[in-house]
């Protein structure tokens, strides 16, 4: 061999220039890798390696303002074997054999499933929505066999059944929308529950808590390696709600028992504007959600009430009304309290003959009231005008929502000459007489009855309607209050006119057709009604307020029963217990309630009540 | 490159070229640390970590036996170098254990080797004498075929095992070594044409043999059959002997005037690809069209085919740029990445050491290549030069083929990365062939 030049030196560079470009492109995907991609990957191999045992946390508890808890949580356990420690054969039988009883299985199961567990080296699950009962024989057990791990989790239970489920809401299985728009660093997993409906939905993030889990290091084929952390779950802030517990069963007992099982009952602080109860019959009993799995859970069972009444129901207010007719009398019409009107038991307007429930003889106001007798307030509507009652409708702020915070609210309906001009139709005299009695196009939901009874009751306050009163977390123990009262609007009535209304209410309650709601000790106002349905049979209502004697009301109420035909026979009995519920008096022997009765009820009512309070009831 | 010019001024008495000795020492040090780590034992019995510690020092007889010797005794007795590499191809088909679907080991009561590691380098010696001694004629198209001739019976032997992945690191490395011989870029166009060609065959049939549903296409169906029915063949070589001829006019009307005999080699290349591609698609095994499957989708099963890749990425990327350290990558010490301490080593040292550690394999791979062409332009004769530049396109596929498999850009091919993969017989092998490079640089130009 010779010594040559240097050969084709070119092709050796053009080499090495090749050899720089494939590593400059190497490394720059290695950057992009080990760089810009590097959180996604590290949390791709994180999830590659770990294996997690959620333990949900505790839901907050919702409690009733005399700290009742009426959404709370039941222990729940499941039963897990890691796959660590013994795996002697014998050793698993004996585990089987001590475990099947408390696990209520076959010890054949148990062992089998342990099998495979061991076989495959993954955690398996052997049982889960354990009873309470069973878990502390478990525990001992679990000391003697190291492997085996019980899992503590919560499930949400209403203890009260139906207790305000309107307003509780419910829980449930996340569908396809609502697990789009959560994700996972959040705190959601595909099967957790969310709220679906009432303070549940509202309150969820507040409510939910950060779940906990067994986190376990898993190699490439799932088999445990060791237990990394046992992150204990943190529960969710309480809610707070302003109900009164007594009240609200009271008044739920009431409308279960009621003629036909339908109505609403709303009870409101007249101070405050907070709601002290707020039921809607029929109810449903939130406990059927909370089944861990779906299946366990017909569909059928599924089908529940969500029409809150007390909400979304608008009736006729009539004879509740007179209190309107009245104060408008007293305000613009000059009217002589005084003064009798003769009640033959019909009304002429000209046109037509408008009737009276009954023959009530020459009446005044409070004896009107008292009596309800409509050829009175045709009269004072009369020589009134519609415009009048109208404007005083607007001062309560009829036809307008209340406000409270509850979703579908129906404002229901003003019924006036202006209105009436709004949509270019005329308004004759027997408007106003309808008018007059509550009858007609005007429309209030039980929810409006209630906040005018307690505007009634506060000389002008029309407050906004709450029942949340406060949050309070349970980890930092921060309070957030919620509950703020808020008077939408102030309605500036002379006050010589409250006074005649507090009397001819009181003279309602204690001389007419209120006198179910008479109860010693307490100053009682009050008005029964009797909403005439073309379709069916009349609804009953009933609004009052009372407070302590010689004291400030304390509470204001609106009783409806759907097709409950009277209002004093239907919705009175109800509004009684709640009040009696409310202010803790005993409930006295039903004779000597009865015995109080005005004569006008008849016979049949009489034993209808007798027959209710028999049952047993409360 | 101003490097290069530098260079052949006298660089006093160094027999030993100690920025690649260093960066090979460093390389195998980071390699003996990353196996260890690897296979999550320090301890000296792990049967892996012994092995490896045994092939280090024969390894290191190997990389002292090539520098030593003067290489020029390769170009002297090259052919007993061809005896040898055909008789140790032939043995191991004879003798060799059977694993894995292939007859590549010998399997002896101490050790087992795999003698195609070592026939990979002694392949260059040989071709490099080879092209050596056809002097003047090194150029010429007849050299070519006959280098062809020569090494035909040393890739039958290997397919024979079959041992794709040992071709798919060796050709390369010949094209290499022909390019930097100085062959008319034409010619070695061909050998691009035929080998694309041939691939370009087999893995639209390899996807389309796993995608049975795309034969509802009349092309797509009428491609496939290509693979099978004679009639298709013979149609199909009707047709690009009349492009070939088309093409020719073509020209001639151009007025562009090139040789005709490029006409008909080009002709002829693309029907010899066609009947390789028939022939390897023949030869391909279920697991290695899933490998070009992967390649092709690597996302598309990440539970199954593609998964080794995504694992081995999901270990580099959560490594970060500084890694979690020797001994305490997750991925790999819980077995997500498969072939941890050999294909996809680099995995390994991506989640431990982080982009500094991949960037340091790099840079000392670059490093190795770049001295390896520092070293083959001072060589004193033709032999050395061509030595330096097999040897050159050997390191050189290996990384590319190896890092462009993890980062996604090359098919999996099975193939390790020398000094840092765990296998005794390429540990010894890439020692020698620096060892051999060495021996050059001892023997280069003196001033």
């Amino acid at each position: 061999m010779s010594v040559t030049k240097i050969f084709f030196n070119t092709r050796l560079k053009i080499m090495m220039v090749l050899a720089a470009i494939a590593g400059g492109i190497i490394a720059i995907r290695l950057v992009d890798i080990q760089v810009l991609r590097h959180q996604s990957y590290l949390e791709m191999a994180e999830r590659n390696r770990t294996q997690v045992i959620y333990q949900t946390a505790p839901r907050g508890r919702v409690f009733t303002a005399d700290g009742v808890a009426v959404a709370t949580n039941a222990p729940s356990f499941s039963f897990y074997y890691l796959g660590a420690g013994n795996n002697d054969p014998a050793y698993l039988e004996q585990l089987a054999r001590d475990f099947a009883p408390q696990l209520k299985m076959d010890p054949k199961e148990i062992l089998s499933k342990l099998q495979k567990g061991v076989k495959t080296g993954k955690a398996i699950l052997l049982a889960e929505n354990l009873s309470t009962k069973s878990t502390v024989a478990l525990q001992e057990l679990q000391l003697y066999y190291p492997g085996v791990y019980l899992i503590e989790e919560t499930k949400r239970t209403y203890p009260y059944g139906g207790f305000a489920s309107h307003l509780l809401g419910y829980i449930g299985s996340m569908d396809d929308r609502e697990w789009r728009s959560r994700d996972v660093r959040m705190g959601y997993r595909l099967n957790s529950k969310i709220g679906k409906n009432g303070i549940e939905k509202k309150f969820e993030k507040e409510l939910k808590g950060s779940d906990g889990g067994v986190y376990l290091e898993v190699d490439y084929r799932g088999r445990v390696k060791s237990i990394i952390q046992d992150k204990k779950w943190a529960a969710g802030s309480d809610v707070y709600l302003t109900l009164d517990f007594k009240l609200q069963q009271a008044a739920e007992e009431g409308l279960r028992n009621s003629k036909t099982g339908r109505g609403a009952a709303v009870a409101l602080d007249p101070r405050t504007g907070a709601i002290l109860a707020l039921a809607s019959a029929p109810a449903y009993d939130p406990n059927i959600f909370v089944q861990y799995s779906d299946e366990e859970n017909p569909k059928k069972s599924k089908k529940i009430n969500e029409y809150n009444l007390a909400v979304q129901g608008t009736y006729p207010p009539a004879s509740t009304f007179k209190v309107i007719t009245a104060a408008a009398a007293l305000e613009y019409g000059h009217l002589n309290i005084n003064h009798k009107i003769n009640c033959p038991g019909h009304y002429d307007s000209g046109p037509r003959v408008f009737k009276c429930w009954g023959t009530h003889g020459p009446v005044d106001l409070f004896d009107g009231m008292a009596n309800s007798c409509d050829v009175y307030f045709y009269q004072i509507a009369a020589q009134t005008g519609a415009a009048a009652i109208e404007r005083i409708q607007r001062k309560f702020m009829f036809g307008r929502q209340t406000g409270i915070d509850l979703p579908g609210e129906k404002a229901g309906n003003l019924y006036g000459p202006t209105r009436r001009a709004r949509n270019k139709t005329y308004w004759f005299i027997g408007d106003t007489l309808n008018l007059s009695i509550g009858q007609g196009e005007l429309l209030v939901t039980p929810l409006k009855l209630a906040q005018f009874a307690a505007a009634i009751a506060s000389r002008g306050n029309v407050y906004r309607p709450y029942y949340v009163d406060k949050i309070v977390s349970n980890q930092t123990g921060k309070t957030e209050i919620l509950g703020k009262t808020e008077i939408l609007q102030k309605s500036d009535l002379k006050p010589q006119t409250y006074d005649v209304l507090f009397k001819a209410l009181k003279y309602t309650v204690d001389h007419g057709t209120a006198a179910r709601v008479r109860i010693k000790g307490l100053d009682v106002y009050g008005k029964t009604g009797t909403a005439q349905n073309p379709h069916g049979a009349d609804h009953g209502w009933f609004m009052a307020f009372a407070g302590r004697e010689g004291e400030e009301p304390s509470i204001a109420l609106a009783v409806f029963v759907e097709y409950g035909e009277g209002g004093s026979s239907a919705a009175g009995p109800i509004a009684r217990s709640m009040l009696e519920a409310y202010f803790g008096i005993e409930k006295p022997m039903p004779a000597a309630a009865m015995a109080e009765e005005k004569p006008e009820q008849t016979g049949a009512e009489f034993e209808e009540l007798l027959s209710e309070e028999e049952d047993g009831v409360f | 490159m101003a490097s290069f010019r530098n260079f052949s001024q006298p660089s006093g008495r160094s027999r030993l070229d100690y920025i690649l000795f260093g960066a090979m020492i460093a390389l195998v040090l980071l390699g003996a640390l990353c196996i260890m780590s690897a296979v999550n034992s320090l301890s000296f019995s792990n049967p892996v970590v012994r092995t490896h510690l045994v092939a280090l020092p024969i390894g290191a007889l190997a990389f002292f036996i090539g520098w030593s010797f003067n290489y020029q005794i390769f170009d002297e007795q090259w052919k007993f170098l061809y005896g040898f590499i055909l008789a140790l191809l032939i043995g191991v088909l004879l003798f060799g254990s059977y694993q894995r679907g292939s007859r590549s080991w010998f399997v002896l009561p101490f050790f087992s080797m795999q003698p195609s590691e070592i026939c990979r380098v002694c392949t260059i010696l040989v071709a490099a004498a080879f092209l050596d001694r056809s002097g003047r004629r090194i150029r010429d198209v007849s050299t070519l075929f006959g280098l062809g001739l020569l090494l035909a019976p040393i890739f039958g032997l290997i397919m024979m095992q079959p041992d794709f992945s040992s071709v798919v690191v060796t050709f390369p490395a010949i094209l290499v070594l022909l390019f930097c011989t100085g062959i008319n870029v034409f010619y070695l166009g061909l050998i691009g044409l035929f080998a694309g060609v041939a691939g370009l065959f087999t893995v639209g049939w390899t996807f389309i043999y796993l995608h049975p549903e795309l034969t509802d296409y009349w092309f797509i169906n009428a491609f496939y059959q290509l693979a099978h029915s004679p009639w298709y063949m013979l149609g199909f070589s009707v047709l690009v002997i009349l492009g070939g001829y088309g093409a020719w006019w073509l020209f001639k009307q151009l007025r562009i005037f090139l040789p005709s005999f490029y006409f008909v080699l080009a002709t002829l290349v693309v029907l010899a690809g066609l009947l390789g591609g028939i022939f390897v698609d023949q030869q391909m095994k279920p697991h290695q069209r899933k490998r070009v499957e992967t390649f092709l989708a690597p996302r598309s099963d990440p539970q199954g085919a593609g998964y080794n890749v995504l694992q081995a990425q999901i270990a580099m990327g959560a490594g970060g740029v500084l890694g979690s350290g020797l001994f305490s990558g997750t991925q790999s010490r819980l077995g997500f990445v498969p072939e941890k301490h050999t294909d996809f080593i680099l995995a390994v040292v991506g989640e431990e050491l982080g982009l500094w550690g991949t960037l340091l394999v790099l840079g000392l791979y670059l490093l190795i290549l770049w001295r390896i062409i520092v070293v083959g332009y001072s060589a004193s004769d033709r032999y050395g030069y061509l030595v330096c530049s097999g040897i050159f396109g050997m390191f050189f596929t290996y990384m590319l083929v190896n890092f462009g498999m993890l980062i996604g850009i090359v098919p999996v091919a099975g193939i390790p990365l020398p000094f840092i993969s765990y296998g005794g017989s390429n540990l010894v092998a890439s020692l020698w062939a620096l060892g051999v490079v060495q021996s050059v640089y001892a023997r280069r130009i003196r001033a």
